[in-house]
């Protein structure tokens, strides 16, 4: 199962089609905010609240540090967008609050993002207060089942959401996005 | 003209109206394998050709899509029943089929996104594409051996 998901994960940028995607019509708002108030835990140790401590936008995402679907992409793209942000002037900050808080504690967390997404910061805590900030931006997380090294596997939201310096929603973006659509609208908000 | 458009979508986002009711009758698709193109052309990766490896990408998180007839896709934001966004298995037991949704329209950032609050008629899998395409992609359905 995770050999066809990865298949189908690990191919080439979704940019073939993407034009068919856009609706060149003004903006709306969604029915609901997400995001809000928590305090988790950095792989640094740190207490780490919505609000970025630099002030800087923030890239924010629900995974685990040994996902092999979803999180091999979305991860990595938030590790480019936060490089070409960079080069354009706009520095933001990228997370991952993990699904799996077993396995993604604060000594683990860090070293397994660095493998495939460096520079990204990951987020953990206790079950209690990470499925709190899930509901705080509607996203599910299904335990799938525990392949047979004894590694739990998820199905988890997979949306990457734009929060600003004080944890305020402006965004989200599908995964299915190119790497340069993303950082386009990303820098439409940095300006906005 | 074709100037103006990528300057539309680069400018700053705009907040300004709420959305609007719809009902829309569309399939049920993997955006990833639609828009990425790596599985075969848009025709190849709807329908029942393509509806294991859609419950693949659905399982893995990937966010369903909505491809009306007119080719324009919705990206399914939430789902009739589900509270949390759509994405990972909340939506496999529709992947590929045809619906009739009833729900709000938002346009954000370029894109369309649907909140379906009702789904008003499921017809199943309608779009037989394997009997032009086979199983797409093939790898899709793992080669089983009985076990000993």
């Amino acid at each position: 199962m995770r050999t066809a998901i990865l298949a189908c994960l690990l191919a080439l940028p979704a940019i073939a089609q993407q034009a068919t995607l856009e609706a060149p019509l003004p903006d709306t708002l969604f029915p609901s905010n997400f995001g809000g108030d928590y305090v988790l835990t950095d792989h640094y140790g740190n207490a780490r609240t919505q609000a970025d401590p630099d002030g800087r936008l923030q890239l924010l995402f629900f995974g685990y540090a040994t996902c092999e679907a979803i999180c091999t992409v979305a991860l990595p793209i938030m590790s480019d967008m936060t490089r070409d942000l960079s080069a354009r002037g706009i520095e933001v900050t990228p997370l991952v609050i993990t699904v799996d808080p077993e396995t993604d504690t604060v000594e683990t967390m860090g070293p397994a993002l660095e493998t495939f997404a460096p520079g990204l910061t990951g987020l953990t805590g206790s079950q209690t207060d990470l499925a709190r900030v899930r509901d705080l931006f509607h996203v599910e997380r299904t335990l799938l089942f525990t392949d047979p090294r004894g590694v739990d596997v998820y199905a988890h939201g997979s949306h990457i959401f734009v929060m600003d310096g004080d944890g305020g929603f402006l965004t989200l973006l599908p995964p299915i996005l190119s790497t340069d659509r993303m950082v386009e609208i990303v820098e439409s908000y940095a300006a906005g | 003209m074709r100037a103006l458009i990528p300057l539309l979508f680069l400018a700053a986002p705009v907040h300004a109206a709420d959305g609007e009711r719809v009902q829309i009758t569309g399939e049920v698709i993997d955006t990833w394998c639609y828009f990425s193109g790596v599985m075969g052309g848009p025709d190849a990766v709807v329908g029942s050709a393509h509806h294991t490896c859609a419950l693949w990408c659905s399982a893995g998180g990937i966010p369903v899509g909505l491809l009306a007839p007119d080719g324009t896709v919705y990206m399914v934001l939430k789902m009739d029943g589900d509270d949390t966004t759509a994405g990972g298995d909340t939506s496999l037991h529709i992947a590929s089929h045809t619906i009739e949704a009833d729900g709000m329209l938002y346009r954000r950032d370029g894109l369309n996104y649907l909140v379906v609050e009702e789904i008003t008629a499921d017809r199943d899998i309608v779009n037989a594409t394997h009997e032009d395409f086979g199983v797409i992609p093939g790898f899709a359905i793992p080669n089983s051996e009985a076990p000993e």
